[in-house]
């Protein structure tokens, strides 16, 4: 078995190999209870060969455990898994050819990082001799080679989260799980080891099952994100197709920082009327419960009168590239994406204008996606 | 990973205050000497016996009965007589008595460990539910063995053999009706609850089985029974730091490839060394010590130093303290090795790094 490569990491040889022997994931109707809690919903996932998924959902909605039914470590209770051509579903952790990043990373405080590093190919019964070599390749794909001898306790937390990468990647799996392995760094470090993951997976070309809470991340770093939420999938879709045409209220919610903003209303006469709000819709909604979206970005504040409703100006917040302003009706609050060097009286009177195509109508209800009307 | 916000002592509540360390070094100079005056005053009321002892070793009958002497060269002359005595003339027994006490306490120490880590790591990591039902039913059976071997005079063997036929049988069909089980901490508890028997009720029985077997004043016998004395003991001790070992390094290694074994040995044992270190530590000094029941299972040849010790109080010649001492010095000697031996490694911090705080 080859162990790494010859080439460069970066050759092209090397990615076509990895490319062509990278395994797809299928995840069939899991389920998972924990007692009387219904932790993992019917989920259903498909993990092209080669691709980064993202599962990506609130704290507790069961992303680990159903990372963890993947690694085997977690019994599934119905579905199944299959990986490559094998079924999985009830084969041991150690059989499946899996490699997982901890959310606590587990590395071995007891053993030096190129002992950490080379720990599954000493399980493997590799010779030490080929162990080194790999154990430096690994290292150097992760800046790591200068702190091959010193102990997790002697690194700091971005160094010891590369340890548990390059302890993933040296085995060359057929499918990485990652376990919010960002979570506990500072900004600035999750920012360029966000963009080293990255690199790596696509230098790798290994498939990827990546687990995270946070929308950026998943934005950034995945082909596609599955969208979950109390253990049950909402939405599959790449990152634009989510942000732009989000299935439901939940997903619509979820994605986009500051989040997408809300009116409620009632449809009557092709008008949608709510509190302080009356627009013409088109389409054919009458008497339903909707929901109106609208994202900050595709805002503008106009002068009263021009835009879609008029409403007062709560708060005005400057963050360097734009300016946020907080408008607020009957109560409800609402955010306004501006220019860095717009400027606005708090309590004045102003007016919110967005284009149709950048309305989303939600059943209020069901929080389903209405696609049969929009904003006229 | 948070630093201790530093308050003033004025700013922290009284229960802080009480049970903060305090630093001797950073303390004002009264009660500096306060506490370094009461610190000398407990070394010298702990070492003093030991002291005496010592130059008891070296001492001649008279300066024993005397009275009490203190210092060497002023008091009395010291003489190697007690232990040309025992290691000159006298020398087979002793040396007898103290191999004996290291293989016995080394082995059992070694065994106990062994066995009791294992079983302390499964009731960390392994849920069990034996049925209640299942528990009383081979109690239950048991009895009738015994009592048809004793009273109807079975041979022991068939009795044995019917009778575990018979659980087997019961216990498959009734099994699933029984609902009530215990838990690992009932057995926890079981374990530990051995050794609140004190030791002396049990001494009888057991002289009676080694006898039975034709093991008495065998080192084997010690060895077994020591091991099995004290196991409870490792168990306990070991199951607490079992548990607080993270499940993820386990799970991670599981991935990685390991085994179970190779989980424990290369994983979870390094990680649990303090915890070994001072459970070998304290129950090989338990084994060592040991008196009651080594005076039971051993006569002469598989006599340890505290029934040395002990004997030199009842000969015809009166205590022989001067012997005794030698004794008692000797026998603290690999005691001490082995502390500061283990002591490397009970240290804290074998955790850090671990995981990400
Ligand atoms: N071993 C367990 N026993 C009982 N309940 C559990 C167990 N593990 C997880 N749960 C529950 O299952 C739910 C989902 O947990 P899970 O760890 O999968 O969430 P998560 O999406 O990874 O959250 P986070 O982002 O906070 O890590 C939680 O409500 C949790 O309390
Ligand atoms: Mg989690």
């Amino acid at each position: 078995m080859t162990i790494q490569s010859n080439g460069a990491p970066g050759s092209a040889a090397l990615r076509a190999a990895n490319k062509a022997s990278a395994k797809g994931l299928v995840i069939k109707n899991l389920n998972k209870s924990f007692g009387k809690t219904h932790v993992v919903k019917d989920l259903n996932l498909d993990v092209r060969p080669g691709e980064f998924l993202v599962l990506l959902g609130p704290s507790g909605c069961g992303k680990t455990t159903a990372l963890r039914m993947v690694a085997g470590l977690e019994e599934v209770q119905s579905g199944s898994i299959t990986l490559g051509d094998r079924d999985v579903t009830t084969l041991p952790p150690k059989y499946r050819d899996v490699a997982m990043v901890f959310q606590s990373y587990a590395l071995y405080p007891h053993k030096t990082v190129a002992e950490n590093i080379g720990f599954p190919l000493k399980m493997q019964g590799i010779d030490i001799a080929a162990r080194t070599q790999a154990v430096e390749d690994a290292a150097k794909q992760v800046q790591l080679d200068s702190l091959l001898a010193r102990y997790p306790r002697q690194l700091s937390g971005g160094q010891r989260q590369r340890v548990a990468l390059a302890r993933a990647i040296i085995r060359r799996p057929s499918v990485f799980l990652m376990d919010e392995p960002l979570s506990n760094l500072d900004a600035q470090l999750r920012g360029f080891m966000r963009a080293e993951l990255k690199h790596m997976q696509h230098e790798l070309g290994v498939t990827t099952l990546y687990v995270t809470h946070d929308q950026i991340e998943a934005m950034t770093l995945a082909h596609r994100v599955a969208i979950i939420s109390d253990g049950a999938l909402q939405q599959l879709g790449t990152p634009k197709e989510v942000y732009n045409d989000p299935a439901n209220l939940f997903v619509a919610g979820f994605m986009g920082s500051p989040p997408m903003n809300f009116i409620k209303g009632r449809v009557a006469d092709n008008r949608l009327q709510g509190s302080g709000i009356d627009l013409t819709l088109s389409g054919s909604l009458e008497g339903a419960e909707v929901t109106l979206g609208f994202r900050p970005e595709d805002a503008e504040v106009v002068d009263p009168g021009l835009g879609l409703f008029d409403a007062e100006v709560y708060a005005v917040e400057m963050t360097g590239e734009q300016t946020l302003v907080t408008i607020t009706l009957d109560d409800a609050h609402f955010v306004v994406k501006m220019p860095k060097d717009y400027e606005a009286e708090v309590n004045s009177l102003v007016g919110v204008q967005f284009a149709s195509a950048n309305g989303y109508l939600f059943d209020t209800n069901s929080g389903e996606r209405l696609r049969s009307g929009a904003v006229a | 990973m948070t630093t201790e916000p530093s308050l003033s002592p004025m700013n922290r509540s009284l229960f802080a205050r009480l049970f903060t360390p305090q630093v001797i070094g950073k303390m004002p100079p009264g009660t500096q000497f306060f506490v370094y005056t009461a610190l000398i005053l407990w070394s010298l009321f702990v070492l003093f016996p030991i002291y005496w002892v010592f130059i008891t070793s070296f001492k001649e009958a008279v300066d024993v009965n005397r009275g009490p002497f203190f210092i060497p060269w002023v008091d009395f002359t010291p003489s190697l007589h007690a232990w040309r005595e025992l290691f000159i003339i006298d020398y087979e027994d002793t040396l007898t008595a103290y191999a004996n006490s290291i293989v016995i306490a080394l082995f059992s120490t070694g065994l106990c460990v062994m066995i009791g880590s294992m079983a302390a790591y499964a009731l960390a990591r392994i849920q069990y539910k034996p049925k209640f039902g299942t528990i009383a039913l081979f109690v239950g059976i048991m009895i009738v063995a015994s009592v048809a071997i004793a009273k109807a005079g079975l041979d022991w063997r068939i009795a044995m053999a019917v009778a575990i036929a018979v659980f087997v049988v019961l216990a498959r069909a009734l099994g699933p009706k029984f609902k009530a089980s215990l838990g690992n901490g009932d057995i926890l508890f079981w374990m530990i609850s051995q050794r609140i028997l004190p030791p002396i009720v049990v001494v009888v029985p057991i002289y009676m089985m080694f006898q039975n077997v034709r093991l008495l004043d065998t080192h084997l016998a010690l060895i077994l029974t020591y091991s099995v004395v004290n196991l409870p003991i490792v168990v306990w001790l070991m199951y607490d730091f079992f548990v607080s070992i993270p499940k993820d390094l386990e799970e991670s290694a599981q991935l990685d490839g390991a085994t179970r074994f190779t989980t424990f040995w290369e994983i979870v044992l390094p990680m649990a060394r303090p915890g070994l270190a001072a459970t070998t530590l304290l129950v090989m000094i338990l084994a060592w010590n040991e008196y009651l029941l080594a005076l039971f299972i051993s006569t002469t040849k598989a006599q340890t130093m505290p029934i040395l010790v002990a004997a030199m109080n009842a000969g015809e010649r009166g205590i022989l303290w001067w012997s005794m001492s030698v004794v008692i010095v000797v026998m603290i000697i690999p005691v001490v090795a082995m502390a500061i031996v283990l002591q490397r490694f009970i240290s804290k911090g074998v955790l850090l790094g671990a995981v990400k705080g």
